[in-house]
């Protein structure tokens, strides 16, 4: 059997190995040059109820994701306001880890590969296309294109394009594949009639923070700073796809996690009011790049499926990750997608 | 049906957003179409949305008019006449590469009288554009009035003049290319023909006269020093025998990269095909790829007024003007109503 899956995140590629070890021939198809899509500036795992889960994952045979991210960690069991023994993987190298991983494991990796069409016949797909028109025929697609972006939506949905590792223009936007097959997604409401959800969090350089914050960042993985009274926004929590940080001391306090880099727990945030804190005098962006005027918009384009993750309206569509409903971290992507193939063999 | 990758050829310039935009009709931008959703299958690099909403939902400026004297005005046989125009240096920079192409008219018609005429060459140097007109009808009897030293109107750049650009554009270096011109289609032929020069390719002209007594672009022809075969394609509407061969032969034989046909629809189609049959047989290792002229009517060069537009069996509305689509989706499937 010969499965296609389109779109290379965290999602994406739990999918490639569950699909493999069932002993699919397995093609996984990426638009950018990097796996693991927002993975790329992710970071947080274990923490809370995700423990039980990556346990869990790695209990029903799924597990060998979590183990990478363990092994790749580079703070382990931290606490930070609202969350208990949380792993925090290096972003700047899990990448190529993951990517030579399922290259080991047989999973066939087409990189700078966007799909943008689909063929019908009645409810099945028999193939995709990619954006130069070459088709590839499969007998099962998952898609796992997330629901980030472009940078339309983060227009029209939020403060624009803040140029996020997403990197839609350098490699073309993320097409909708349900949408393609003629089906309706469904788009969050952030607020009522408030369509979307702005990411969670950005990334600082850390070289550009003070010898004093960088120390104990690498040496505790997590440091708080207090907001200037004047700048505190409760209203800003709301925006916020994650919702488990949206409490309010991450209004009150800039919280920083080391996962390389230096994680910021907040959706953007001016440069000039950041740089009034004690030690971030110098602070500069680096995810997105425009991280003082905004953020990647998600949950656009959420696919109508059954509790088996069959997309409703086709037969051999699979979702996964966030295109397969309101999700909020790897670990409940992943775990999606074994539940995927536990309903497929 | 297939998926057609396509591009709008104003995509990323400074003409984009267009009016389409503001009327929903974009050709790429799903949220230009009046969808409150992304869905860029068609990408061209930029987005057009975000150029729009940061143009305050409006369209940028149109193509000018740039009012430019004929420097020379050379008359070959009774209906072609060559003009050689001076004008800016900027606008002449926009209408270098191949597939450019202007509207003129006299400056005292009104704009009714606007047609587009594809540029034969141009010479920077010298600020100078060449265009072989083919004196057919209303709009080109009217600009034949016209004399040396007197003012013409260019508007211009227009870009879409070939359909399957970038098979020219990315055609490497030192390849053997086929360039087929028959009549008033020897003129677009010869940006081709310089762009490929440039990239060192070995050019194989096939020249058709049409109905002219003689070649047009002998000096170009001295000049790039292609191989030169000269013959005749067309007869009734069907290929004649001898070019069938010709191109037959220089297919399997030379096992061009590209092939280029600037001729009526009728002869584009039909060279098409031959390559399609060339491909399918699988005589070479390579398939050839095809670009040809566009020659969809044109009357206000932004897609507004509907001239462009062609609906085929497969009823899907393209606007000429802008898409730049590989030519099978354009000849293929025409409908003959």
């Amino acid at each position: 059997m010969k499965i296609v899956i389109i779109g290379g995140g965290w999602s994406g590629c739990a999918a490639s190995l569950s699909a493999v070890k069932a002993g699919a021939e397995v093609h996984l198809y990426e638009r950018t040059d990097m796996l693991l899509g927002l993975g790329n500036v992710g970071g947080i795992m274990r923490n809370n109820g995700r423990y039980t889960a990556s346990e869990e994952l790695i209990a029903m045979g799924g597990g060998e994701l979590i183990q990478l991210c363990d092994e790749n960690s580079v703070h382990r069991g931290i606490e930070f306001p609202g969350h208990k023994h949380a792993n925090l993987y290096d972003v700047n190298n899990i990448e190529a880890v993951v990517k030579r991983y399922l290259i080991d494991k047989g999973v066939h990796l087409h990189m700078q590969s966007r799909i943008c069409d689909v063929e019908l016949d009645k409810k099945r797909i028999i193939g995709v296309y990619l954006s130069t028109g070459e088709f590839v025929q499969g007998d099962v697609f998952i898609e796992t294109t997330g629901t980030s972006g472009p940078m339309g939506n983060c227009l029209r949905y939020g403060n624009g394009c803040s140029m996020c590792v997403l990197r839609c223009p350098s490699f073309g936007p993320r097409v909708s594949i349900t949408k393609c097959a003629g089906l309706e997604d469904m788009m969050g409401e952030r607020s009522p009639e408030v369509y979307g959800a702005f990411s969670g969090s950005c990334k600082l350089v850390k070289e550009s923070l003070s010898n004093e914050i960088r120390e104990k960042l690498e040496k505790e993985g997590v440091v708080v700073l207090k907001v200037p009274k004047e700048d505190v926004n409760l209203d800003k929590l709301k925006m916020k796809v994650c919702q488990q940080y949206a409490l309010k001391e991450f209004a009150e306090n800039v919280i920083l996690l080391d996962t390389g880099h230096a994680k910021l727990m907040t959706s953007y945030y001016p440069l000039d009011k950041l740089r009034k804190i004690k030690g971030l005098e110098n602070a500069k962006y680096v995810d997105p790049y425009s991280g003082g005027k905004g953020n990647s918009i998600r949950y656009l384009s959420v696919a109508k499926r059954k509790n088996d993750l069959k997309a409703i309206g086709l037969d051999n569509l699979f979702v996964a990750g966030e295109k397969a409903g309101l999700f909020v971290g790897h670990t409940d992507a992943r775990t999606t997608k074994v539940r995927t193939f536990a309903t497929l063999w | 049906m297939a998926f057609e990758p396509y591009e709008c050829i104003d995509a990323g310039t400074e003409y984009c957003p267009c009016h389409l935009a503001e009327t929903g009709d974009c050709i790429l931008c799903s949220q230009l179409q009046k969808c409150d959703c992304c869905q860029c299958e068609h990408w061209k690099g930029v987005c057009i949305y975000q150029e729009f909403v940061w143009n305050n939902c409006k369209a940028k400026k149109t193509r000018e008019y740039h009012k430019c004297k004929i420097i020379e005005k050379k008359i070959y046989s009774d209906s072609i006449v060559i003009f050689t125009i001076k004008a800016q240096e900027s606008l002449l920079r926009d209408l270098t590469p191949p597939g450019s192409f202007v509207f003129l008219r006299k400056p005292k018609d009104v704009s009714l009288f606007d047609f587009p005429i594809s540029l034969m060459d141009v010479n920077l140097k010298e600020h100078t554009m060449k265009v072989a007109i083919q004196l057919v009808g209303v709009k080109t009897n009217r600009i034949d009035e016209l004399k040396e030293n007197d003012d013409i109107l260019v508007k211009g750049p227009y870009w879409n003049g070939i359909l399957g650009l970038n098979h020219i554009k990315e055609c490497p270096e030192n390849s053997t290319c086929v360039l087929i011109g028959r009549g008033i289609g020897q003129a677009p032929m010869i940006p081709v023909l310089k762009a490929l020069n440039e990239k060192k390719c070995r050019i194989i002209t096939i020249i058709d006269k049409g109905k002219y007594p003689n070649v047009f672009v002998d000096d170009y022809i001295d000049m790039y020093n292609p191989q030169v075969i000269l013959c005749n394609t067309l007869k009734k509407g069907e290929l004649t025998l001898e070019f069938k061969e010709i191109l037959l032969d220089t297919l399997i034989n030379e096992k061009p990269y590209l092939v280029h046909c600037d001729g009526a629809d009728i002869l584009n189609y039909n060279v098409m095909k031959g390559i399609d049959a060339v491909n399918e047989s699988e005589a070479l290792s390579h398939e050839i790829l095809y670009s040809c002229c566009n020659n969809a009517k044109m009357c206000c060069g932004e897609g507004v007024c509907g001239c462009c537009t062609r609906k085929n069996n497969d009823r899907v509305l393209r606007r000429m003007c802008k898409m730049q689509t590989d030519p099978k989706y354009v000849l293929e499937g025409r409908r003959k109503y």
